[in-house]
């Protein structure tokens, strides 16, 4: 089992002032190191319109690399537009994950739609920043990930990589809707797609991870790191229905892989819970592991999924 | 070119029709058997909210087109499950038989909350003679992208050579035209290729017909025909905006034809598909179906009201 210390929360969005569109959630933390901060990429709300509907924007916040509690700026502005009238992110871009190509940024990330039947759907677009991740331009109206037929709808939850130069995407993509409460609730299970360019994909259509707790479990934030010759895959999982609670919320959960395609799961060794008290001590979920000056951190949402903020764990010991 | 009308040939308020449907047969398709012409159309219901769902049936007529032999008493295919691209609705339905098994490409609805409604293609298969459908999968085969945002959908698709050729509409984005009135939408024909009729290479967002009547033009359903070894295409083309009762703004029939399947020359001129002053296409000529018959090459439409009142045949004189 890995031993992780946990750090405390980080980032409070409460705490941060004149920004209209930043007032609460801090979900899905994303890392872009840079020579003297870190800067943390997250998703976040403006507060409820008349009709209790969110939509969601990304954003930054840069720590200092020499004290990750620091924070240096948050970000003025929202780093990408919300989607034009009938666009598959009309209203939301979450999450968001970051990679650097040569001299520009690249962030894959979630674009909500409304539905009738169903409160949205999501598919995957791309944005590209030439100025060092401050600000990202669309690369085309639609998605570049989108519905395929064993993934209909609810593509989210993109995580970018690049490994023995082939670019790697993990998501998730919904299985079906489930009624839960007379209420559609989305199953969803983790996929990964590859690409020689980033823009152009091959889904591998299967379900990485067997599931655990039930068949609809849900699982997301599949986050892969590759340390002492083999793939470490975090991600969180949660049961259907009741999930908004402390049992049967979110978890962080583990599985490694030799070729990033078979998956063994191992829960047991992922080595973080929930805390007995304190803004993690409901569920935790959306983590994110990056490697800092020889310390390798995690990132992660604690109560009600990221609406007060993220905090931080650091490892004792290797990933291996 | 020059096409012989040949009149109304089904009105579906003159017949009962499956899933509680009770006016409308669109975009009429044609599968043709030894002794009959199965045509699949899509109709509609109203479901508990009083908004439209479409459901697919057909009929069969004899090759004169004069005697309905059946129709469809039957679920042709099910409706998407919750939340899928298909969920509200299938128009239109392009069908092939490839092997033994028939090929129905749909045209999926789903609704969405601030533009009316989202569409993709979807594949369905029969395997027993274009009787029952059954999809491949919950979602599509070919939806939005990065070059072509939304609405998806009017697939055709023709075998040439080893390779499929699918021709769709696209929408380029979804406008308002006047200050109250809801979103309307623009979309374009475009063009994918497949080796196995599922998974398909797009030209995503190119659009590969000229617009006549000015960058709100709206084309649907592309029909394409080889004749005389040209590749013939119909479609039909609108104003975007004030389109359904002004009858000059609304669906009259385009032409398009090529020799290479890439660069495709309009040509409305040779066309000549007028409506009949007083008739059931008097004012609008829409969702155009081309296919060969006993050696005659034949046009299925709609006529006013995008075929409430059903669809109608034209013969190509020769």
């Amino acid at each position: 089992m890995f031993q992780w210390k946990k750090l405390g929360k980080v980032f409070t969005p409460q705490e941060v002032e004149g920004r209209y569109w930043l007032k609460e959630f801090a979900q899905a933390p994303a890392t872009l190191v840079f020579d003297d901060f870190v800067r943390v990429y997250f998703s976040c709300r403006p507060q409820a319109d008349n009709n209790g509907q969110y939509v969601s924007y990304s954003a930054y916040v840069d720590l200092e690399r020499t004290n990750l509690f620091k924070i240096r700026r948050v970000s003025e502005q929202p780093i990408l537009h919300l989607g034009g009238l009938g666009e598959f992110d009309e209203f939301g871009t979450y999450p968001v994950s970051v990679i650097r190509d040569g001299n520009e940024v690249r962030a894959y990330y979630a674009g909500w739609t409304r539905c009738e039947s169903v409160p949205f759907n999501v598919a995957i677009g791309c944005a590209v920043s030439r100025d060092e991740g401050l600000f990202f331009t669309r690369i085309g109206l639609g998605p570049v990930l989108t519905y395929s037929p064993d993934e209909p709808f609810v593509l989210s939850g993109p995580k970018i990589r690049r490994f023995n130069g082939l670019w790697y995407l993990w998501y998730i993509a919904g299985r079906k809707w489930k009624i839960v409460s007379g209420r559609p609730e989305p199953v969803y299970k983790i996929r990964m797609a590859t690409s020689n360019d980033g823009i152009c994909w091959q889904k591998l259509n299967k379900d990485l991870i067997p599931d655990r707790l039930e068949e609809d479990e849900a699982q997301a934030s599949p986050d892969v790191f590759y340390a002492n010759g083999k793939y470490h895959m975090f991600y969180c999982y949660r049961y259907s229905s009741d999930y908004r609670g402390r049992e049967k919320g979110y978890r962080i959960g583990y599985a490694s892989s030799a070729n990033l395609i078979d998956w063994v799961r191992d829960d047991d060794k992922a080595g973080i819970s929930v805390s007995s008290e304190g803004w993690d001590a409901e569920m935790i979920s959306y983590p994110h592991v990056f490697e800092l000056d020889g310390r390798t951190y995690l990132a992660y949402l604690g109560n009600q999924v990221g609406k007060y903020g993220f905090g931080l764990a650091e490892l004792q010991g290797t990933l291996e | 070119m020059e096409w012989k009308k040949l009149g109304r040939i089904f009105d579906p308020t003159q017949h009962a029709l499956p899933n509680d449907c009770t006016q409308f047969a669109q975009s009429p398709q044609a599968l043709v058997f030894n002794d009959f012409v199965r045509i699949y159309f899509s109709t509609r219901a109203l479901d508990q909210y009083g908004k439209y769902l479409s459901h697919i049936a057909f009929v069969d007529m004899d090759k004169s087109f004069r005697d309905v032999l059946r129709v469809s008493d039957h679920t042709v295919i099910q409706l998407g499950a919750l939340g899928c691209f298909d969920e509200h609705g299938i128009f239109p339905f392009s069908v092939l038989r490839h092997g033994n098994l028939v090929y129905g490409y749909t045209s999926g609805w789903n609704r969405r909350v601030s533009v009316s409604v989202d569409t993709a293609i979807g594949l369905a298969i029969s395997s027993d003679g274009g009787m029952t459908f059954r999809r491949i999968g919950d979602g599509p085969v070919l939806a939005s992208s990065l070059g072509e945002p939304c609405l998806v959908g009017d697939p055709f698709v023709k075998v040439i050579g080893d390779t499929f050729h699918m021709w769709y509409i696209f929408g380029t984005g979804w406008k308002r035209f006047t200050i109250d009135g809801p979103p309307d939408r623009i979309y374009k024909i475009g063009h994918a290729v497949s080796q196995d009729g599922i998974n398909w290479r797009k030209e995503d967002g190119r659009q590969i017909v000229a617009d006549r009547i000015g960058s709100d033009e709206s084309q649907a359903l592309p029909t394409v025909i080889g004749i005389d070894g040209r590749l013939q295409m119909f479609f039909c083309y609108r104003q975007s905006s004030n389109f359904r009762t002004n009858k000059e703004r609304g669906y009259h029939i385009g032409h398009a034809w090529s020799d290479d399947l890439i660069d495709w020359t309009r040509d409305d001129s040779h066309m000549m598909l007028e409506g009949s002053p007083g008739e059931w296409d008097s004012d609008m000529q829409c969702y155009p179906h081309v296919f060969e018959c006993e050696g005659k090459i034949y046009l299925l439409y709609n006529g006013n009201e995008f075929g409430r009142y059903g669809f109608g045949l034209a013969v190509l004189d020769t």
